[in-house]
């Protein structure tokens, strides 16, 4: 359903996005992962036709986004992360003038706000005007606006960004059960690996504008092994614990001081890395075990803890 | 395309007719204007409701520049708060999107002037010339408003932030009708400032309106809407061409 190939972008000087190739089936999720900066906003407003690209390919459900958009732009819906909500206008006069904006006649305006309206549990709100919506509140309108003109592709960037966490799962039940009931095709970029994780089948980390690792999340996460041994110990700038060569090693490195092992097995491993730690000479200062996830492909890949992002 | 220059005309009103604030500033600005500078104005001269007659086709003048500059803000406005990019989006041309913002910018622009002539009239401007004269006017009034509401537009198209469009926008405003006959004829004015005043879109929509609701000659007053007409075609090609560089890159 979304094809792209050989994506180029450039700012004057600066690569905004370099030879980025992407493929979401129809009917699957995709997560787009990657620090600030790193080119995710240029990649989704190219896909969605706001931007052109240098160089490329894109074809969204059949239609070339370059020489055809507005072929493209009928077939998707769009949230953006800084939302766009007419704040002068009501829940229901929004959904409408976005209807009205597509050409939709006013009696299926009608039955699709209210349709709309109930999904994203809004009834009782949808006359009041949308400024003195609450943050969940605007993320759902927002949701249902994209879904007014029933798109066979949603672009949702940030969906669930400054929300708590209960109006997260909520919005994420919505996006599931529009994969599941309708079948809906969806790319969606997020800062929140947890979100990755719950809602993508397909997930692609990008950074300094290249597609540095993709594929299924047990797919990037299986490349570490079974389990992550974890150990905080003071690390001289240069070290290389060569002793790390064995077979049982999937992937190693040291990040902010801290050393992070992918093995087969962690219980039985990690007598040996300690081990290997003291004959180097080093102080142990702290050591703990995990399950691998996406925040530890993430932070391989690109060099940065998600955590960091979130707070800029 | 006539679709969704529609619906976002129709945005814009609901809009308006439901903010206060805009609706009472827009009410109160020409009533201001008339009954401030038009009868101080007026007191010094001889004949106060002379005065008045001359200087009402300026403040009608002015009143279509306050509302392209305020069309030129909409859009900004709705540019800086990603509002645009809803419009973008969509499968509809550019040029509806241009389109809908300047009929926007023009009715707001024809709420106030309707109550310009009211509050003139009502303080003793003397209007004739008949229906023509009337009709001429209005169109030269339209083409005035669109052209300044495109170049306010176009202006709006590349600002990164409202203040730096004040200050653009500012130069169409008081400075321009200060280079018109809109306040004071130019007889005794230097040469410079006569043809500065010649190439300035509001003498020619002055001049339109001063002659045709003065008198019942309308000849001179063909060249003066051919080029009024020119110039609302130029500013929407202007606010289209900068419109389109912003969002095609």
């Amino acid at each position: 359903m979304i094809d792209a190939q050989g994506l180029h972008k450039q700012f004057g000087t600066v690569q905004a996005v370099i030879d980025l190739e992407l493929h979401v089936p129809q009917g699957s999720v995709y997560a787009l992962l990657g620090p600030n900066g790193a080119g995710k906003s240029t990649t989704i407003n190219m896909l969605t036709t706001l931007l052109r690209p240098d160089r490329g390919t894109i074809v969204i459900a059949g239609h070339d986004a370059v020489r055809n958009p507005d072929a493209v732009r009928r077939v998707i819906g769009v949230t953006f992360q800084d939302l766009v909500l007419d704040r002068d206008l009501s829940g229901r006069e929004a959904l409408d003038f976005y209807g009205r904006l597509y050409g939709l006649d006013a009696a299926t305006r009608t039955q699709r706000t209210k349709e709309l309206l109930t999904l994203v549990e809004l009834n009782d709100a949808a006359d009041r005007l949308t400024g003195t919506y609450s943050g969940g509140m605007r993320r759902r309108l927002e949701l249902a606006r994209c879904l007014m003109m029933q798109p066979q592709i949603l672009f949702l960037d940030e969906p669930t960004q400054g929300l708590d966490p209960q109006h997260r799962a909520m919005i994420w039940d919505y996006l599931r059960m529009l994969q599941q009931q309708h079948g809906m095709t969806m790319l969606i970029t997020t800062h929140a690996m947890d979100e990755a994780e719950i809602l993508a089948q397909q997930v692609g980390i990008i950074d300094h504008g290249r597609m540095v690792a993709s594929g299924t999340p047990a797919e990037l996460i299986g490349q570490f092994g079974s389990e992550m041994v974890r150990i905080t110990a003071n690390y001289p700038a240069d070290y290389q614990p060569s002793w790390l060569q064995a077979e049982w090693v999937r992937n190693w490195a040291i990040q902010n001081g801290e050393l992070r092992v992918g093995v087969d097995h962690g219980s039985r491993r990690i007598a040996t890395i300690l081990d290997g730690l003291r004959a180097d000479g080093l102080q142990v200062s702290d050591m703990n075990m995990t399950r691998p996830s996406l925040g530890d492909v993430f932070l391989q890949t690109t060099g940065r803890a998600l955590r960091d992002e979130v707070k800029s | 395309m006539i679709n969704a220059t529609y619906a976002i005309w129709l945005r814009h009103m609901r809009k308006f007719t439901r903010n206060r604030e805009e609706l009472g500033g827009l009410l109160i600005q020409p009533i201001l204007w008339v009954a401030l500078f038009g009868v101080g104005m007026g007191r010094m001269l001889p004949d106060q409701s002379n005065y008045l007659s001359f200087m009402l086709p300026g403040i009608l003048a002015l009143t279509a520049l306050g509302g392209a500059a305020g069309g030129g803000m909409m859009f900004l406005d709705e540019r800086l708060r990603g509002i645009l990019r809803e419009y973008m989006v969509a499968p509809i041309p550019r040029l509806s999107i241009l389109l809908g913002h300047m009929c926007a910018t023009v009715s707001k622009a024809f709420f106030q002037i309707i109550i310009v002539v009211i509050v003139g009239v009502l303080a003793g401007a003397q209007l004739g010339g008949g229906v023509v004269g009337w009709l001429a006017t209005l169109i030269a009034l339209i083409c005035f408003t669109l052209g300044f509401a495109g170049i306010a537009l176009g202006v709006a198209a590349r600002s990164k932030s409202i203040m730096g469009y004040h200050g653009m926008i500012f130069l169409f405003n008081l400075p321009l009708l200060f280079a018109s006959n809109a306040l004071y004829p130019l007889d005794s004015a230097p040469v410079w400032m006569q043809w500065l005043a010649k190439a300035n879109p509001a003498t020619w929509f002055i001049d339109v309106a001063r002659s045709s609701t003065q008198s019942t000659d309308m000849s001179a007053n063909l060249l003066n809407l051919g080029l009024l007409m020119g110039f609302a075609v130029a500013g929407t090609w202007l606010a289209l061409r900068r419109f389109n560089a912003v969002t095609a890159n």
